[in-house]
């Protein structure tokens, strides 16, 4: 063990908010460390999360849309899956992008420390890796530490049963597969696995699919999903695995439980859980909650002021893009910058197929919490671009305040979707009514233009559709 | 036996923060009950905290140029009688303490720390919310939101001037201008004045520097402060006193008049009490919001007192309950206790409206400055005999003069001169003084 330099700012993690504050810290002056315990920077978002499954989920959308174009007229045969060059592409993507940050890090002088970091004292870090303990002082610490995935209780240990980062690897099409969640991960991994070929079904305990976001937006999906799947079991929970020596199998029980099922694999997406408890938080006197979240303001201090907290670790939504933002306004906090995280909304995206995104209040939302709201709605089918692309079962849905007139929510379902909620986000930022975003000329045709055309049906201007009058 | 008694700092009025300029007390002193502890300067004054006990000084908690408030323990004193039978009960401490609890600063220790388990702190301290009263959000971009951050601008007190009152960075800049032009902070009301130059004036003779005294520093403070906010006009008058005079020169020979000094300025103190009545709007604050008008129905009237060291003043309580004889009797009490430095904090706030007096210095007219926030004070300087037309002819009469200085953002020209007539007639006639 030999004592370190002491750095200005210490972070600990370097997946897409913690290097992003160490980057920041760096630009404006400050000497910075970036501690991960994995080799290569990125976290799980880029070494075994948005990354990787982006790739796949590419290839998968590759695979559907040539076996869409059959009727109409494009036959491409089944496709010829080499596993291992399609890993190696992946690979390749991640490769990419983690080396970069190195590169990024290293222009910046940010000093990159391999080894698992744990808090000794208030300024004071201990990282172990497998050659040596190395102790790290600071002035200032950002703790970007992450989540992991959650597990389920008495699920034998078995290499068949995985998690998202073990889906991710791609070792083998099963032929068989149960995925246990019904939340964005597991929807994105099933779609993923269902274009390669395997048979999948679902299970979810809630009584619908991807929580949180609008059912009447997930419904497009879950249709698609329910014809291509082998089985949609929602209200439903795993009571047991067991793992034979040729299959697993699994039994259920719930208000569509099914009856045992045999697969070849399971993949676990239950959800993450934080890693406040895994970084000896209360040697710096950084509380953290009985799940394993830090509690901090506005500027992401926790009640240590010295040491702030981003990212994952401080709650939901458990989403790389906060992440980068908390990352940002640590950072410059810590240089003594006023900065203050402000953002009113942050979106969410399934990269599922379709698409599902939505951005500030939902219906759901609204309607809980007593919000009046007023809608406007284009239906794909109108669009010429969605007949196009031979995908009109989208939406896009923006609610307003009835009063202002201002954007409060958000959601598209569709291919794309994704992209497209970006716009809206920017304009419930910037307050817009509905008239800034219908006023907006949007490029025609594209599937941007159903957010005008959602402005324009709220507003009673739209002339691609009829719409009878407000009364 | 007895016990180490905490003595705190008492009730000094609405002050926090009171720099202590004298500890006269050491441990081992043996103090009585009322012997000064220690001397604290407040708002144009000095105070001294007594001991409400007897007994001995087992431990002082205070140095000079601490800044105190009340509640702060000054010292530990060892009662010389059983604490039951102390003379004065011992106050417990404020619960309000909250901010002398030190905090540690963040600093890298010198060692790692060998038991690093530091208590959390109370939760930081938030940065302003960004959420309006009543829970809407402004109506500002995310650019104009860090900018009035950066700023310390509460966008939920800005209007907007941009498409659907949608807050701009100009109006962030122009929030900001405004907010330091109106001076809500205090002696920053001058913004933007040219400085007064720095001058060497050795270079044409020999000078001496010497401290400004304690009442100066405060009080010229204050009077910046008044001078540049508010939009002053002086309205001057004179008063007929000759009859007044001889009147008040009577009662001197009378036995039952004998024993206080009746002044003149207590008949102008009378005379002022019934114009606050009659006029209100001279008794009256503008609201900080500067859109509402603040109405007392009280009637302290505050008179500046010359003082070796300055300019204090203490103020005369329900003048409008009090008659002329009370009058010049607490106000003879309140300007020999001024005089000796005595007043307490608490005598000179409160007031509604002031009155200068040059008395018989001499002079014919000056333009107080208003005690900001109240908004008139009145002069007066030393009667002349002058000559006046009586119709017929002229005739000598004692004339008082009366500068009537008041805030034009309360009191308008017309209504000033009303007053001051009023004032005038009272004191010419001074059966009015009665009604």
């Amino acid at each position: 063990m030999h004592t370190a330099d002491t750095f200005d700012l210490a972070v600990l993690g370097s997946g897409p908010g913690g290097y992003t504050a160490a980057f920041r810290a760096a630009d404006l002056g400050l000497k910075v460390c970036l501690i991960e315990r994995y080799p290569t920077l990125g976290g799980v978002c880029l070494n075994v999360g948005c990354i990787p499954s982006k790739a796949l989920l590419h290839a998968a959308r590759v695979i559907e849309e040539t076996r869409e174009m059959r009727a109409h007229g494009i036959d491409f045969g089944e496709p010829k899956i080499d596993l291992a060059q399609l890993g190696g592409w992946k690979d390749k993507v991640v490769g990419q992008l983690t080396h970069g940050l190195s590169g990024l890090a290293k222009k910046r002088k940010v000093q990159v420390i391999t080894g698992i970091g744990r808090f000794e004292s208030p300024h004071e870090l201990s990282v172990l890796n497998d050659h040596s303990e190395e102790r790290v002082r600071f002035q200032q610490a950002i703790i970007a530490a992450g989540s992991q995935a959650a597990t389920l209780p008495d699920l034998p240990e078995d290499p068949r049963i995985f998690d998202s980062t073990g889906a991710l690897l791609l070792n083998t099409i099963p032929p068989r597969m149960l995925v246990i969640g019904g939340g964005i991960i597991g929807l994105e991994m099933a779609t993923v696995y269902l274009a390669m070929g395997s048979k999948v079904s679902i299970v979810e305990m809630a009584p619908e699919l991807m929580p949180g976001a609008d059912a009447d937006l997930v419904k497009p999906l879950a249709k698609r999903l329910g014809a291509q799947c082998d089985g949609v079991y929602l209200g439903t929970r795993v009571t047991n695995v067991d793992a034979h020596e040729r299959e697993l199998k699994v039994s259920f029980e719930g208000d569509q439980a099914p009856a045992d099922g045999a697969y070849d694999a399971v993949l676990v997406a239950v959800g993450r859980s934080p890693n406040g408890h895994n970084i000896n938080a209360e040697a710096a006197g950084v509380t953290v909650d009985e799940q394993g979240f830090i509690v901090v303001d506005s500027q992401q201090r926790t009640y240590q002021p010295h040491i702030f907290a981003i990212g994952d670790i401080v709650g939901q939504p458990m989403l790389a893009h906060k992440a980068t933002h908390e990352g940002k306004v640590a950072a410059e906090v810590a240089a003594g910058l006023k900065s203050g995280f402000e953002a009113r909304v942050i979106p969410s995206v399934a990269y599922t197929d379709p698409e599902v995104a939505w951005v500030g209040m939902t219906q759901t939302e609204a309607k809980e919490q007593g919000i009046e709201f007023q809608k406007g709605v284009f239906p794909w089918v109108a669009s010429g671009r969605a007949l196009a692309l031979a995908r009109s079962e989208g939406f896009t849905r923006l609610l307003f305040d009835p009063v202002t007139q201002q954007i409060i929510g958000g959601g598209i379902v569709g291919p794309n979707a994704g992209d497209l909620i970006a716009e809206v986000g920017l304009a419930i930022e910037m307050n817009c009514v509905a008239q800034d975003v219908g006023l907006t000329v949007h490029p025609h045709p594209t599937l941007s233009e159903t957010i005008a055309l959602a402005a324009e049906a709220f507003e009673g201007t739209i002339t691609d559709l009829y719409l009878p009058r407000k009364t | 036996m007895s016990d180490a008694q905490d003595i705190l700092v008492p009730d000094i009025g609405d002050f926090d923060n009171v720099d202590v300029i004298e500890v006269l007390v050491a441990p081992g002193d043996k103090v009585e009950v009322e012997s000064p502890l220690i001397t604290l300067e407040s708002d144009k004054a000095t105070m001294d905290v007594p001991s409400p006990v007897a007994g001995t000084v087992t431990e002082v908690r205070i140095a000079v140029g601490d800044q105190v408030s009340q509640g702060r323990l000054v010292a530990k004193v060892e009662a010389a009688t059983p604490a039951s039978e102390a003379t004065a009960p011992i106050e417990e401490a404020p619960k309000s303490t909250a901010d002398s609890a030190p905090r540690p600063e963040p600093s890298v220790p010198e060692k790692p720390d060998p038991a690093p388990l530091v208590a959390p702190s109370p939760p930081p301290s938030l940065p302003p919310a960004i959420e309006s009263d009543d829970g809407s959000l402004p109506h500002a971009s995310p650019a104009v939101r860090r900018f009035a951050r950066e700023l310390g601008a509460d966008l939920s007190k800005i209007s907007g001037t941009g498409t659907h009152g949608r807050i701009l960075k100009d109006d962030v800049t122009a929030f900001i201008k405004s907010a330091l032009s109106q001076g809500t902070t205090g002696t920053q009301g001058a913004f933007g004045l040219p400085a007064v130059p720095d001058v060497d004036f050795s270079r044409w003779g020999p000078v001496e520097t010497q401290p400004l005294s304690r009442i100066k520093r405060i009080s010229g403070r204050h009077l910046q402060r008044a001078w540049l906010n508010v939009p002053h006009v002086t309205h001057h008058d004179e008063a007929d006193i000759t009859e007044l005079e001889a009147f008040r020169k009577t009662l001197k020979n009378e036995k039952v008049y004998a024993e206080v000094r009746i002044t003149l300025l207590g008949f102008v103190i009378r005379a002022l009490a019934s114009a606050m009545k009659a006029f209100p709007i001279i008794n009256a604050s503008l609201a900080p919001d500067g859109e509402n008008l603040i109405f007392k129905r009280y009637f302290h009237v505050g008179v500046a007192v010359d003082t070796e060291n300055g300019l204090v003043v203490p103020v005369l309580r329900n003048v409008d309950t009090k008659g002329i004889l009370e009058l010049a009797g607490e106000l003879g009490e309140l300007s020999a206790r001024a005089r000796e430095g005595k007043l307490k904090p608490q005598e000179m706030q409160g007031g509604c409206i002031s009155i200068s007096s040059l008395g018989g210095i001499g002079g014919t007219s000056f333009t107080p400055i208003v005690n900001s926030p109240e908004v008139a004070i009145l002069g007066v300087t030393r009667a002349q005999m002058k000559p006046r037309w009586d119709g017929n002819a002229f005739a000598p009469r004692l004339m008082l003069p009366l500068d009537l200085s008041y805030d034009h953002r309360v009191v308008d020209g017309a209504e000033a001169a009303r007053v001051s007539a009023f004032i005038v007639s009272a004191l010419e006639d001074s059966r009015r003084l009665l009604l």
